[in-house]
């Protein structure tokens, strides 16, 4: 029950975030005087600008990482560089040699703390914008779906037997580089700029066999690749 | 862009090996699988009709990887005939843990077989023991001795399985009678733990005079090294104890009897 509360709330807070960063931004550009509006209409604005907060910004597609062979989802960037972001994934684990594949959700929040221009002086309106940031740090909680997992420990074991541990939600943190092209205004469709990222992260399950033995690192790391495709 | 989607997607799907982790859970291995139904099929080849057998008996590994490192260079110097794991590959049934448990085993110089543990259960756990070492109810003759190993994991059930398997212990007593006199049994979990089906301790333990010449039984799971009597009736159960303790047990079967070692390393 707290593990579901807790999404439930990291969810909600960090759907809340774009929401203040817009508002921070919205005034500058409400320069030109605005024509008198009824209160009515003036509620409607505010209602209407806070739920398009939760408009995703992008899509995300990624492989493993704790979370399946592949994972897909939307997400929402936010901050004044884009430096926040959100995603929500859904992934698929394969069958493998087990009796079923399983389904995975992940939520997942990045920090991207500095964004370098690799073409300050190159043609952005004609041949776009290059972008790398160096840093990219994550922390996810995964989900797995399926019988064979508990989110805290069946009453059929002795009491706090397995309390350090949920079968079914895993803790992950990885971190990695991105690199994004942001496309010329002109030849934009659906999208404004794509970003491919790669990241390296564990597990709290994995993290804590660290602690109890003697693991190579190497032993606990994980390559994961994906690409972001942003909207908004 | 949709081009780039499938191009980007393909090389995800075809590059996972190895280097991306699909999740804890996946029951997805590399190396060995299928080991117990080899590794009995060697043990029974060797020792069909040895007088005398040298039987390490080693327990509870979880994530002591190394003493279980330590561990396996010591009953290597001993000179025993084979292993018996009696449970608990691994803490939290992962399946990386359960390749780190099988790659520090398969350093043994002796073959081995391995149990399977209440831990091992966790999440998929006993899917991916069903894949790396086989049945959870098995049993090989070696020396005219049976040995007969039991899952007795009935909590990870909900008690709703037949664990112990009555209806195994029945076809052991009797399957391949011509070939062993003498009965050796072997279980994660010892009756009267947390573990076993605890409502039915008495009816195993009359279902195990059945079993031609039982000579004692063997336990893991409680990390301790006790010997008792735990019916009052004269048949010993052997704890062995886990690897953080650094000790095991060694038993010479001979002919007369047997002798047991307890190691510590």
């Amino acid at each position: 029950m707290k593990w579901n509360i807790l999404l439930i709330s990291i969810a909600l807070q960090l759907c809340a975030l774009p929401a203040l960063a817009n508002d921070n931004e919205s005034p500058s550009t409400e320069t030109a005087p605005a024509p008198e509006l009824s209160a009515y209409e003036k509620h409607v604005q505010r209602m209407t600008s806070k739920w398009a907060s939760l408009i995703p910004t992008h899509m995300v597609i990624q492989n493993a990482g704790n979370m399946g062979i592949v994972s897909a989802g939307i997400g929402w960037s936010y901050g004044k560089r884009h430096q926040w972001e959100c995603d929500l994934m859904f992934g698929y684990i394969p069958m493998h040699d087990s009796n079923r594949g399983k389904l995975t959700s992940t939520i997942k929040a990045n920090y991207m703390p500095w964004n370098i221009c690799l073409n300050p002086n190159g043609d952005w309106n004609k041949k776009g914008r290059w972008n790398f940031e160096p840093l990219s740090a994550s922390l996810y909680i995964n989900t797995v779906y399926g019988h064979e997992f508990w989110r805290s420990q069946p009453g059929r074991y002795p009491d706090k037997y397995y309390d350090f541990m949920s079968t079914k939600f895993r803790l992950n943190a990885a971190i990695g580089q991105r690199l994004t092209y942001v496309i010329p205004q002109s030849k934009r469709q659906h999208h404004n700029r794509v970003t491919l990222f790669y990241e390296v992260g564990t597990c709290d399950l994995y993290v804590r066999s660290m602690f109890q033995t003697s693991i190579p690192l190497k032993d606990i790391l994980g390559l994961s690749i994906g690409a972001k495709f942003y909207m908004l | 862009m949709k081009k780039y989607v499938l191009i980007l997607t393909t090389c995800m799907l075809s590059a996972c090996d190895g280097l991306f982790d699909i999740h804890p859970y996946d029951v997805k291995f590399s190396g060995e699988t299928g080991i117990n139904k080899k590794q009995m099929a060697v043990i029974e080849s060797h020792f069909k009709n040895s007088d005398t057998l040298r039987v390490a008996f080693i327990s509870d590994t979880h994530l002591w990887l190394s003493d279980a490192r330590d561990q396996v260079a010591d009953v290597n110097k001993r000179n025993v005939d084979f292993v018996v794991h009696c449970g608990d590959l691994t803490d939290t049934a992962t399946a990386k843990e359960y390749e780190w448990s099988r790659d520090i085993l398969q350093g043994l110089k002796a073959p081995f077989v391995a149990l399977i543990g209440n831990h091992d259960y966790l999440g998929t756990g006993d899917q991916s023991y069903g894949v790396m070492y086989g049945d959870k109810d098995f049993s090989f003759i070696a020396g005219r001795v049976k040995f007969v190993c039991l899952n007795t994991n009935a909590t990870e059930y909900d008690y709703l399985a037949a664990v112990p398997n009555f209806d195994f212990m029945e076809e052991e007593m009797v399957k391949d009678s011509a070939q062993f006199d003498r009965t050796i049994l072997v279980m994660h979990a010892p009756p009267y733990s947390d573990q076993f089906n605890n409502n039915v301790c008495k009816a195993f333990r009359r279902y195990l005079d059945y079993f031609p010449g039982l000579m004692f039984c063997v336990y893991g799971h409680n990390h301790d090294d006790v010997v008792e009597d735990i019916y009052n009736d004269g048949l010993l159960f052997y704890s062995i104890d886990c690897a953080q303790h650094r000790k095991y047990r060694i038993f010479t079967i001979t002919p007369d009897g047997y002798e047991m070692e307890h190691i510590t390393y």
